[in-house]
């Protein structure tokens, strides 16, 4: 009795240690990144970088909707200035303003090392002459005020020509002053946020405000809307979705289950009692995931809830054996044998998640072993030690018996099943495969199609085309951005790609920015060569006086480089463009409208330019998802082989072997063909869910084939059976509702597996000897 | 007394036969319509020509002298407006609406840019749309518009009534008679001004 409590008491304060344990030292994250695994090779690094922290996933489109263009023109320049001011952007544009005062100033200061068309001769008298003859047309011109004021400092126009080259990425087409859409009923802005794309709570305050600021817009019509979309309001999306959805999983899962043993036992204190290793096991898998990962994610969490209807299979093993012969101590220790091989082989299967080395499944995988395990010792020590001496639950409907029996006859049916699985997955048009990681991705359809239309209206690039220029220091990288340069434009003008943004079209190498310097001629020469130029030409004397003191400044100033721009908008597009990774300096080349991916890759290669290379971020990051599905595949095999071992070895038969083994393997089968007829490919999640199916499986297969005496008993654990299998069932049902691709997955393949496997393990158990008769 | 009164009664009888006709004369021959920006540009349009022939002289600070272009001004309904360059060199500007194709065979140019791009050519467009459309109202919108002289002989003063920046133009100046426009000044901010004479009956 002292002993009964002492346990009861351990349980307590362990209980409470943990609970207090997970209320303070639990971090829960919803950030989808913290999923992804570091990658293997550079490229799938830099992939990685860039999609966490990369200037496309620091993108946020926006347009204003729902007025005349004049509205909304008005709405959009206001806004603009406004998102501006809140400090949340490196960069807000939408037309109205292409280059800060700021940044101008610097360009036009540094004009003669930015232009691309400074060479020694670009100072001739003949070459002044056409210069200064072109700066007369322009004041004949209708837009002559608008070039007039450079015209003493740069009559050679190197300004305008730099503008003119940056101007390249053309932006959308604008009306009333801003960017709109081709039917004038969308204003089009895009901004950078300065926080990182897959940095949640950041971007859902930056969102916040943004509405506030559109909210407050002085003057807006009630009827204009605005529309958001980009990485950012993805990863809110997606965070907001995971928190609610976990809630409402977790809510309907407990009161199913809960609901559902009560109606099996009609005990309410049986309920309570089966509470006592569930609720430790999940705090267990709680605590153990968040140690070792420093974190838990929203994701492995509602996951976590699905233990529920794994892990009470345990209690209610223990209660169906319970009679007014054997107190509960005396039953534990009766069936424990059984129950640990079942808890050792699920074991097994989820641990193998653990070398997977994807931190999604890895998490699932600790989180299911801390669980079980647990909750299996709770049941083995503490629970029997909690029944009260006298508790019997109620009798089971002895009917039971003879209608399972009546499934072994239609054995037959397995094979059948498993026969018209493998034809439906030959025949099926749906590929067995997923390859798209895409779609994977819990946000709505109607989010990723608002998405597209607006990349396509902006022209802004996605994330699927880069060129990567690798080099030993900026410098290098800038050099080998020169050097492809004038490929890549045949590129654009080929129709290959629409358009890129590379490095060196805004920051020269210092070698070419030296190599200008030295074409600038000495004041006395160009002096004479301009005197030269301008006989017989209307412009006033000493008009050019400043740009005659602009050569001469050039000729000694310092050098640009990533720094000097730094603190401006421009700054800001160049640390996105060129960065160091890892002691190594990268430039990333974001492609627009690739038109040809086979014929892109082959130019660059045909370029053989070093430290160049087209990196296709799809298919990359697809051939990421593939390569680490093709492991979880391997691993399962593994498992499996494994698992068939520990159970050789713990039945002490091969022959039992077979009827425990084959129930669950033609469950597979038939699980992979109803996903595939279901429309849905097989992705890395169902592959790994393949494990739970087998532990489950084994579980069902080890009670039903487990030798034991009368009918009572008999009865008692089949219908223990059917009560656990059914809470499992109910448990992954509910998943499978969730809108989040990685449970819907993990609960569709997992319900459908645990009844296929309960079904085929009823209708392929040994004939009971004839005891009954 | 020295007509007495038979004469009196007469002459009264006579200045008030004058007065009758008078009256009846006004009431035949009703005096020209009020002088009006409405009646003007009214009248531009009815007389407008197809085609007139123009010399453009450019006067700047940068300048010792004016630069002279010459060429011709299009119009062809219901409102596409061109003006071409054709000496010393060739180039086109193309007004439809909002939009302006621009060509110039010397810069290797050929482009559509929107008014909306470049506030700086509104002036220049406006000016055209005031002599060849007809559009009173807009023109009043966007500008403040004086009427002075006679229909004989008349000025039109545009000033923009935005004075943010928008328009780098500070006031054009409309010289002509009847329906005929003799002269467009654009004066710009900053004191440089452009000032086109046109040729009337010029050939197509």
């Amino acid at each position: 009795m002292i002993r009964r409590f002492g346990v009861m008491g351990l349980w307590a304060l362990a209980m409470a240690c943990g609970l207090w344990l997970v209320t303070t030292e639990v971090a829960v994250h919803s950030e989808l990144a913290d999923l992804l695994p570091e990658g293997t090779t550079a490229t799938q690094r830099l992939l990685l970088t860039q999609v966490r922290t990369g200037i496309a996933g620091r993108l946020m489109l926006l347009a204003i909707e729902g007025g005349e263009p004049e509205v909304l023109a008005q709405a959009s320049r206001e806004f603009g200035q406004r998102l501006r001011a809140t400090g949340h952007f490196d960069m807000v544009g939408n037309g109205a303003q292409a280059l800060t005062k700021q940044d101008q100033e610097l360009l036009f200061r540094s004009r003669y090392l930015l232009s691309r068309h400074i060479s020694p001769d670009a100072f001739s008298v003949d070459s002044l002459r056409r210069a200064l003859e072109q700066r007369l047309d322009d004041l004949r011109s209708p837009l002559a005020s608008l070039i007039k004021e450079t015209i003493p400092g740069d009559p050679t126009g190197e300004f305008l020509g730099i503008l003119k080259d940056w101007s390249g990425q053309e932006g959308p087409a604008k009306h009333r002053g801003v960017w709109m859409s081709g039917d004038h009923s969308k204003a089009l802005l895009v901004a950078e946020t300065t926080a990182a794309g897959f940095d949640a709570d950041a971007q859902a305050t930056v969102q916040q405000d943004i509405r506030k600021t559109f909210e407050a817009l002085p003057g807006r019509p009630a009827s204009l809307r605005l529309l958001m979309s980009g990485p950012g309001v993805f990863s809110v999306e997606i965070k907001q979705t995971i928190e609610a959805e976990v809630w409402w999983l977790s809510a309907a899962a407990s009161t199913l289950v809960l609901l559902f043993l009560l109606a099996s036992y009609r005990s309410v204190a049986l309920v309570l009692l089966s509470l006592i290793p569930l609720s430790t096991g999940i705090v267990a898998g709680m605590l153990a995931v968040n140690s070792w990962f420093g974190f838990i994610h929203g994701i492995t969490l509602g996951f976590g809830i699905t233990l529920l209807g794994i892990v009470d299979d345990y209690p209610i093993h223990l209660f169906s054996h319970l009679n007014v012969r054997g107190s509960a101590p005396a039953v534990i220790r009766a069936i424990w044998p059984t129950m640990r091989l079942g808890v050792l082989t699920t074991v097994i299967g989820f641990s193998s998640l653990l070398l997977a080395g994807f931190p999604a499944l890895a998490q699932l995988g600790l989180f299911a072993v801390a669980g079980l395990v647990t909750a299996a010792l709770v049941t083995r020590w503490v629970l029997p030690a909690c029944v009260p001496p006298a508790f019997v639950p109620r009798d089971v409907p002895r009917g039971i018996v003879p209608a399972l029996a009546q499934l072994t006859r239609a054995k037959l049916l397995v094979p059948a099943a498993v026969i018209l699985a493998a034809f439906a997955l030959l025949w099926s048009d749906t590929p067995l495969w997923q390859t798209d990681l895409a779609s994977l991705s819990p946000v709505s359809e109607a989010g990723q199609r608002l998405d597209q239309q607006l990349r396509r209206e902006l022209g802004a690039p996605d994330l699927s085309d880069l060129l990567v220029i690798e080099g030993q220091t900026a410098e290098d990288v800038l050099q080998r951005g020169e050097a492809v340069m004038s490929q890549l434009e045949q590129l654009r003008a080929s129709g290959i790609v629409a358009g890129y943004d590379l490095v060196s079209t805004y920051l020269p190498s210092r070698r070419s920015q030296q190599a200008r310097q030295q074409a600038l001629p000495a004041r006395s020469v160009l002096e004479d060569n301009l005197q030269a130029a301008l006989t017989g030409l209307p412009f006033a004397s000493g008009l050019f006086t400043p740009f005659l003191e602009a050569i001469e400044a050039a000729r000694t100033q310092p050098t640009l480089d990533r720094d000097t721009f730094h603190g401006t908008a421009l700054g800001m597009k160049l640390a996105a463009l060129l960065f160091e990774q890892q002691g190594r300096w990268i430039a990333v080349v974001p492609l627009r409208g690739v038109a040809d991916r086979p014929r892109l890759s082959e130019a660059v290669e045909g370029w053989q330019a070093p430290g160049v290379a087209y990196v296709d971020l799809k298919a990359e990051s697809n051939r990421l998802m593939t390569a680490y599905r093709d492991r979880t595949v391997a691993i399962v095999l593994w498992g499996l082989l494994v698992i068939a071992v520990v159970l050789a070895v713990g039945l002490k038969s091969i022959k039992v072997l077979w009827p425990v083994l084959l129930p669950m393997m033609s469950a597979l089968v038939v699980v992979a063909a109803l996903v595939n007829v279901a429309g849905e490919s097989l992705s890395l999640f169902h592959v790994a869910t393949f494990l739970l199916v087998i532990g489950l499986g084994l579980d069902y297969a080890l009670f039903f084939n487990r030798p034991e005496g009368a009918g009572d008993e008999r009865a008692r654990t089949l219908y223990g059976l059917l009560v656990c299998s059914t809470t499992t069932i109910l448990v992954f049902g509910v998943l499978a509702c969730s809108t989040i691709p990685v449970l819907h997955a993990i609960g569709m393949t997992a319900a459908a597996g645990s009844f296929c496997c309960l079904l085929f393990a009823g209708m392929m158990a040994e004939k009971e000897p004839a005891e009954d008769v | 007394m020295i007509f007495g009164r038979p004469l009196r009664k007469a002459i009264t009888g006579i200045s008030f036969f004058l007065w009758l006709g008078s009256v009846a004369l006004a009431a035949v021959d009703a005096p020209p319509a009020p002088w009006t920006v409405d009646a003007l540009v009214a009248l531009l349009k009815e007389q407008r020509e197809p085609s007139m022939a123009f010399e453009e002289a450019t006067y700047s600070s940068l300048l010792t002298e004016p630069l002279i272009v010459r060429g011709l001004l299009r119009f062809t309904p219901p409102a596409t407006m061109e003006k071409a360059i054709t000496d010393p060199f060739r180039e086109r500007y193309v007004i439809e609406g909002e939009r302006v194709l621009f060509e110039s065979e010397r810069k290797g140019i050929k482009r559509t840019i929107s008014l909306e791009d470049y506030p700086a050519l509104r002036g220049f467009v406006d000016a055209f749309r005031a002599s060849f459309t007809g559009d009173a109202v807009q023109l009043q919108k966007v500008y403040a518009v004086t009427l002075e002289g006679t229909r004989r002989q008349w000025t039109l003063l545009l000033r923009p009534r935005e004075t943010t920046g928008q328009s780098m133009v500070d006031y054009i100046l409309f010289t002509g008679s009847e329906g005929r426009v003799a002269t467009i000044a654009i004066r710009s901010q900053d004191g440089d001004r452009s000032v086109m004479t046109l040729f009337h009956g010029a050939p197509r």
